[in-house]
């Protein structure tokens, strides 16, 4: 034992094996990806961002102002403006602080009729801060655009429904939830979008 | 007539020397950053020009149109002249280097001891920019530089005191020359311990890797160079590969035999005596190069009382231990 170390010290063994590493590392594959040219495969349940899904019927957001995502955010970041009449809540204004946001999609389980989501838009710095709240009318419009380049018919997110809680005690509605058909508001092209981006 | 006409040959010579030399230094960082990356599993520079092989000319146009910051308290004239020491000194080194047979700007006499002269003398750029920039930063870098340039100048220059030994000369034309007499036609085998000596005197003497205090990026921000910016830091940056290649080209001379290759490969495969010898040369101290990088992507750096230790307990022995076994075996043999 006591030969073999004084080997090792002599012939720098413990060095020589970390060149080797190296050198086997130098000949494998790396592991980057050239993010604007080629992008990471989104997996489900990615949080991205915020967006009242757009009624395929109405044309309007779906959200009926229960007020339980903003009671369920842990970073109060959702502001709701509602409205009073005879027989229903009329949501005047929904505002998220994405700047705010610790994106835990609170919110998207606990709503009662699937208004809210995270769509797996990842892309949206800006330079003023301002334009990270987002008001109904950009949450629609981020709707939109996600649905605009989703390539299927329907979107259906399963991390809508609260994991580990038994489905008998969800809500009804969310029981009950339909993927939501995609109605495509913006033609974006994706060979186009593509193209400019290389 | 004739003076006139040797000294336009040896500018001539000179100034395609220094073109090819700026752009092997230029590709030297794109290799570096390439090597590195790989190493560390990444694909470095990428974007300019196919496989970022534009990358060292962007860097070029960057440098140069950088501000050309000089700060305050700093004593302006030294500040000015110490880049330009280094680069020079770094240069000038090239001037003895053979590359082929007869491929040489100036074939004196005193080839090794001229190179290893002008090296320390780039040591003074280095004391001179921490000195003057003010800079607690650069002047702790720079006084590191200066113990550890100082220290491994001894065993650098010992390592080689074998291989002159052996060739009987201080010319480096000579001593390649002399190679070739032998049947393996390296220094490299009977220099074994001088080589081991030489390399990792040389990493510390071009303050690479592992042995890079005098900019240790952790400790120091940059070291002597903090304060410089712009086309003054590029002419550092500059010397720091010119030393490399320097060195690199010293080791190949030295102990791999230069432009020739061992006699015993020639007899056992022909064609390869049809092959130029700067192709061997440069291939060889690409080699180097590779190794430099290759150590700065494995090894980390070392502390400075580790450094010292290893320089004047470990290599100055091992040095002097080689002068001797090498001194008996050319006396009895």
């Amino acid at each position: 034992m006591k030969l073999r170390e004084i080997i090792n010290k002599i012939f720098l063994i413990e060095i020589f094996k970390g060149l080797f590493l190296t050198l086997r590392m130098l000949f494998s594959k790396p592991v980057t990806i050239q993010y604007p040219f080629q992008r990471r495969k989104i997996y489900p349940g990615f949080r991205g961002r915020h967006a009242l899904v757009r009624d395929p019927f109405t044309g309007d957001g779906k959200c009926i102002g229960c007020m339980r995502c903003t009671t369920v955010c842990p970073s109060r970041c959702i502001y709701i403006k509602r409205e009073k009449t005879e027989n229903k809540m009329i949501v005047t204004d929904y505002v998220i602080d994405a700047s705010r946001c610790i994106f835990c999609a609170y919110c998207v389980e606990a709503c009662p009729v699937c208004a809210l989501v995270l769509t797996e838009d990842f892309e949206y710095s800006d330079y003023m801060r301002k334009n990270l709240i987002f008001n109904k009318e950009q949450l629609l419009k981020n709707w939109d655009e996600f649905a605009s380049k989703w390539p299927h018919d329907v979107y259906f997110n399963k991390f809508w429904q609260p994991p580990g809680i038994d489905p008998s005690r969800w809500p009804k509605t969310k029981r009950e939830q339909k993927p939501i058909p995609i109605k495509r508001f913006i033609e974006i092209k994706k060979e186009e979008s593509d193209e400019s981006s290389r | 007539m004739k003076t006139l006409y040797i000294i336009l040959v040896a500018t001539l010579k000179t100034l395609i020397y220094f073109g090819i030399l700026m752009l092997h230094v230029a590709y030297a960082t794109y290799a570096e950053r390439k090597v590195i990356g790989h190493i560390q599993l990444r694909l470095g520079p990428m974007v300019v020009g196919p496989h970022g092989l534009l990358q060292p000319i962007a860097d070029v146009v960057k440098l140069i149109f950088k501000e050309d910051i000089i700060p305050i308290k700093v004593d302006k004239a030294i500040f000015r002249i110490a880049p330009l020491i280094s680069l020079s000194a770094a240069l000038s080194t090239f001037a003895v280097i053979p590359v082929n047979k007869n491929w040489v700007i100036a074939d004196i006499n005193v080839g090794l001891l001229y190179v290893i002269g002008i090296a320390g003398i780039g040591t003074y750029g280095i004391i001179f920019s921490g000195w003057s920039s003010n800079s607690k930063y650069a002047f702790l870098g720079s006084l590191r530089s200066a113990a550890q340039m100082i220290s491994y100048e001894v065993a650098l220059g010992l390592s080689l005191v074998g291989v002159i030994l052996m060739a009987e000369s201080f010319n480096l034309t000579e001593i390649v020359n002399k190679q070739g007499e032998y049947w393996y036609g390296m220094f490299l085998f009977p220099q074994i311990i001088g080589y081991f000596v030489f390399v990792v005197a040389m990493l510390a003497e071009t303050n690479r890797l592992p042995f890079d205090l005098p900019e240790a990026e952790t400790e120091l921000v940059a070291g002597y160079f903090v304060e410089y910016s712009g086309i003054r830091f590029s002419l550092f940056y500059l010397a720091e590969y010119l030393a490399m290649f320097c060195m690199s080209a010293l080791a190949t001379i030295c102990f791999w035999g230069g432009w020739t290759i061992p006699p015993v490969l020639i007899k056992a495969l022909p064609v390869l005596g049809f092959v130029p010898g700067i192709v061997w040369f440069l291939l060889k101290v690409y080699f180097h190069i590779f190794l430099f990088l290759w150590l700065r992507g494995t090894l980390p750096r070392y502390r400075y009382d580790q450094l010292m230790a290893i320089g004047w307990k470990v290599l100055i022995p091992l040095a002097l231990f080689n002068i001797v076994i090498t001194s008996i075996f050319k006396y009895y043999l």
